[in-house]
């Protein structure tokens, strides 16, 4: 029970500082002072505390959308284990399970933008939805290399298993890390894919569907977007983890460190793709991650290509 | 027997056409009431016992027959049971708008044929094979074709159904050769009698006759075309039976077929590889397409075709699991493949039935007129959403529990080594499917129910009657069971999984009965986060001051609802990808991009199958072009006319001095 509570943590503690890292490594890439490590937390914090305008054209379905975005995320996050440490919840089959609660949320966000009648939120939910579509071979296969390497399928099986493994397999499970690390970018709508930080823009998504959220609705989407992070990091620092059989102390600081500088390094070389070169980008991830999966399965097999 | 069925439902028909305008449905109701309960014990007994031989009897024509009810006849006829009650009370709303359009004639030979319907296809997965298995399966054909002839009076439902009568037959055709060449060789033709072909002939070739003929009426890709014409033509509630459980029937002999090869472990696998093949493109496929159509009725046609690809894809990782020898996974595939079944009878049934609602609101199925239900029919856009999300497989209703055993059928195989290949193959199709599902059906749920009225005719709608309502209940109500108590479901899935496979159910039990357990105790979880998320939210909303606004409209002063996103625009991206499976019909011209002060336009675009093309397009043309060679014969000259006659006899003198006549 304690190591779970101190999974559960550990995990609190990812999600909550991946965004402060994204931040000061683009405040320092950039030369500027920047904002404080914490400060996106006061900001959420702010919001809890304000009240709300909800436009006239909405309907319920449009108040209980951010409940459930955060509620469906919040329950994936409680599957996911940081390297051998024991999660809160698990069974047989959760990678499934985790991977539909990621698409409830996304409906849950995508209809409460249709509810707005607006045609930015309608568009950036037809992103959304789109990019969430394709993307979901993606975690699959990623999730199915994992369960081929360690021979379970739930999430706590695959990473708590002590590995013998050899040099090809590790590099195998570094692109498995790699791919996760590129979902991650895409579930969150950060650069190249999109960018967090071009409000009120016709070319972005997920910003776009909140964009009639006020107050507490806003924090709880701000904060369900933390653990979304933090789900995919750490399931990328688990990769790294069981290739080189680390435990949770390296995998946890891996998880923070890892992802936040590379989206802050990303974020501060790179341009935003032009929007219709997106499905492209995603579609290749959908095949990178194929091609490792048959990699692993060929190097598994012990078939010499 | 037979007779003593067809005798009970001439009486009822001639009930129904002598019983007043208004009661007609309650004659109806009460027949279908009476078999389904009949059905229904049947079911139970034969779940509680095995199977009951209900009849052993000489048949004129048929020969000697028996009537057996074992358990995936029972699975079955249960799943007919439900839909066909439902159907029937909320056809007393739905059918009650056009009393006075149509005569009671009319609507007696409608409700006649719902009967006859529901009666053959519980006579289809009763009759052991055979040619009486055809009588009833033809039956079925012809009572549902009068059934979609409901609104004869427009001639785009002249065509469908038209088109569905010649796509049945074609199927039709294909079963008669199947059984034909089955009564030749084992001298009997009942499901039974395969096993003992299998032995002596070359199995494949009666297999795919027979899953070409099982497939049309399933609507197998390529054969899937019928599927999106027949339902926008035929009333919601012939929809909803047809879509719900006719189109099972096929699987339900995909499933007798399967049952009869469980000893010759290369067949199967080569079996299970044509239908995981034929699953995963017809999946692909009809999702798809279900994601660029603008139309209700088309996207829900398109979305039952996906569901067939899952049932398949299912069954045919079962067979391959079973033939590598891996139990749990043929147990895990054919269990997800039964409870999938089940589940899309359920849901889909009631997406039908919504849209019967607001067809009968709006008179329209073009989804770009709606928008704004939910404010105006508040009940049917829950009910909805709920089947919505359960047809895009969102824990915590019934959609999930049986993807989730498919999948993890297939993550087995991946762990364990077995099939690997074709166990990834399925993960790719089934998540992308489930992928563009969520996209399909967000984009029906969003632009018809969300957002503000498109046209006038919405903000008139009003909530249908409780009757209707009541209906829909029904099958929202096992929905809802299934999902949240899916240890219990899954107790007669495995049964039936067993009597297919042959596999030892209890593999199944102790592998599957940990995970939903543990499952159903999660979406408990999920379901007390969501609310006392939402108490909390409310507690801090509490003193806060929530005000009422128009939607913000990113500084521009004057949006207006005709800039809302339709849905040709929410799937704009897709059907940039998709294109290669699409032929557009355009009306009209869009406007140009050098336009800088438009002039009004008139655009309206459908996204066509390209496979229509495959049973229209190709024959009418070779049709056409032998009509052209023979038409240049008939010159209208008497001369040449002798000409030919003279040939002809040359012709035949040559034949008999050869020898040949």
């Amino acid at each position: 029970m304690l190591v779970k509570l101190l999974n559960t943590l550990l995990m609190v503690v990812v999600a909550l500082s991946i965004t402060g890292v994204i931040n000061r490594t683009r405040a320092l890439l950039a030369g500027r002072k920047g904002i404080r490590f914490l400060q996106h937390i006061y900001n959420v914090n702010l919001l809890l505390r304000k009240g709300a305008v909800y436009s006239t054209t909405t309907t319920a379905l449009f108040r209980i959308a951010p409940v459930v975005y955060l509620g469906a995320t919040l329950l994936a996050f409680l599957f996911i284990p940081i390297a051998d440490l024991e999660p809160l919840l698990s069974f047989h089959g959760d990678i499934v399970f985790v991977a539909y609660l990621l698409a409830l949320s996304r409906v849950a966000i995508v209809l409460a933008a249709m509810d707005t009648g607006s045609s930015f939120e309608g568009m950036g939910a037809a992103r959304e939805a789109l990019y969430g579509a394709l993307v979901e071979p993606a975690l699959m296969m990623g999730m199915a290399t994992l369960a081929l390497f360690c021979g379970y399928s739930s999430f706590a099986d695959i990473f708590a298993t002590a590995q013998e493994l050899n040099m090809n397999l590790t590099i195998v499970l570094l692109l498995v890390a790699y791919v996760f690390v590129v979902i991650m970018i895409i579930e969150a709508g950060r650069v190249p894919v999109d960018d967090p930080k071009t409000h009120l823009e016709l070319t972005m998504i997920h910003e776009v569907m909140c964009l009639d959220y006020s107050g507490v609705d806003m924090a709880l989407i701000h904060i369900a977007g933390w653990l979304k992070n933090a789900i995919f990091a750490i399931i990328a620092a688990n990769a790294v983890a069981v290739a080189f059989s680390f435990h949770w102390w390296f995998a946890a600081p891996l998880a923070i460190l890892a992802t936040g500088i590379a989206i802050g390094v990303v974020e501060s070389f790179r341009a935003r793709n032009k929007l219709s070169r997106n499905a492209t980008f995603i579609l290749t991830i959908v095949a990178m991650s194929a091609l490792v999966l048959l990699t692993g399965f060929l190097l598994i097999q012990n078939i010499e290509i | 027997m037979y007779f003593y069925t067809l005798l009970l439902a001439v009486c009822v028909i001639v009930a129904i056409f002598l019983t007043p305008l208004r009661h007609k449905v309650w004659v109806a109701t009460g027949a279908v009431a009476l078999s389904a309960i009949g059905a229904i014990t049947l079911a139970i007994m034969a779940f509680a016992n095995g199977p009951v031989t209900l009849a052993e009897f000489h048949s004129p024509l048929f020969g000697n027959e028996t009537i057996v009810v074992d358990k995936l006849t029972s699975l079955f006829l249960v799943i007919i049971s439900v839909a066909s009650i439902t159907t029937t009370i909320y056809s007393k709303g739905y059918v009650g708008g056009y009393f006075n359009r149509f005569s009671p004639a009319h609507i007696s030979l409608h409700y006649s044929s719902l009967v006859v319907l529901v009666v053959s296809m519980m006579m289809v997965v009763m009759s052991s094979g055979g040619f009486s298995f055809l009588f009833w399966w033809e039956l079925m054909t012809i009572a549902s074709f009068l059934l979609i002839l409901f609104e004869a009076d427009r001639q785009d439902v002249r065509r469908a159904a038209i088109n569905y009568l010649v796509m049945m037959h074609i199927g039709f055709i294909f079963l008669v050769i199947g059984f034909v060449l089955l009564y030749n060789v084992t001298g009997s033709a009942n499901f039974s009698a395969i096993v003992d072909y299998f032995k002596m002939e070359a199995p494949l070739p009666l297999f795919v006759i027979l899953f070409i003929g099982f497939g049309m009426k399933a609507g197998l890709f390529p054969m899937h075309v019928w599927l999106p014409e027949a339902h926008p033509a035929a009333p919601s509630h012939v929809s909803a039976i047809m879509s719900g459980v006719m189109i099972k029937t096929g699987v339900y002999g995909i499933m007798r077929l399967m049952q009869s090869i469980d000893q010759n472990t290369e067949l199967l696998f080569d079996i299970g590889l044509i239908v995981l093949l034929s699953g995963i493109i017809t999946g692909l496929w009809g999702v798809i397409l279900a994601a660029m159509q603008n139309d209700i009725k088309r996207l829900l046609a398109y979305s039952s075709i996906e569901n067939i690809g899952v049932i398949l894809i299912g069954l045919g990782i079962a067979a391959v699991g079973h033939a590598a020898g891996s139990d749990l996974i043929g147990m895990c595939g054919l269990c997800g493949a039964l409870l999938h079944t089940v589940n899309h009878s359920l849901f889909k049934t009631m997406l039908f039935l919504s849209a019967g609602n607001i067809y009968s609101r709006l008179h329209t199925t073009t989804m770009n007129q709606m928008g704004g239900l939910a404010k105006y029919m508040p009940v049917t856009a829950i009910l909805m959403l709920m089947a919505t999300m359960a047809i895009c497989a969102l824990p915590p209703f019934n959609g999930f529990v049986s993807e989730l055993l498919i999948y993890i059928g297939m993550f087995n195989g991946v762990s364990d080594g077995h099939e690997v290949l074709y166990s990834v193959a399925g993960i790719i199709a089934l998540s992308l499917i489930g992928g563009i599902a969520v996209l399909a059906f967000t984009k029906l749920y969003g632009v018809v129910f969300l957002g503000s009225p498109r046209s006038h005719h919405v903000a008139e709608s009003s909530e249908v009657d409780n009757i209707r309502i009541g209906a829909m209940a029904i099958p929202a109500m096992f929905i809802l069971f299934i999902g949240l108590f899916p240890q219990f479901a899954i107790r007669p899935i495995t049964m039936v999984a067993e009597a297919i496979s042959g596999a030892d159910k209890a593999i199944a039990i102790n592998h599957f009965a940990p995970t939903l357990e543990a499952l159903s105790g999660v979406c408990w979880v999920l379901i007390s986060i969501v609310l006392l998320l939402f108490a909390l939210k409310h507690r801090l909303q509490s003193e806060r001051t929530i005000a009422q606004g128009p939607t913000w409209g990113c500084g521009f002063t004057a949006p207006n609802i005709r800039m809302q996103y339709t849905g040709e625009s929410f799937s704009e991206g897709l059907e940039n990808i998709g294109k290669p499976l699409i032929k557009d019909k355009v009306d009209g011209r869009a406007v140009d991009k050098g336009e800088i002060f438009p002039s009004p336009h008139n655009y309206q675009v459908e996204h066509k199958d390209k496979m229509d093309s495959l049973f229209s397009l190709w024959w009418m043309k070779v049709m056409h072009r032998i009509n052209e060679w023979v038409m240049r014969l008939r010159t209208g000259r008497v001369n040449n006319y002798i000409t030919f006659a003279l040939v002809f006899f040359i012709v035949v003198l040559i034949l008999t001095i050869v020898g040949i006549l």
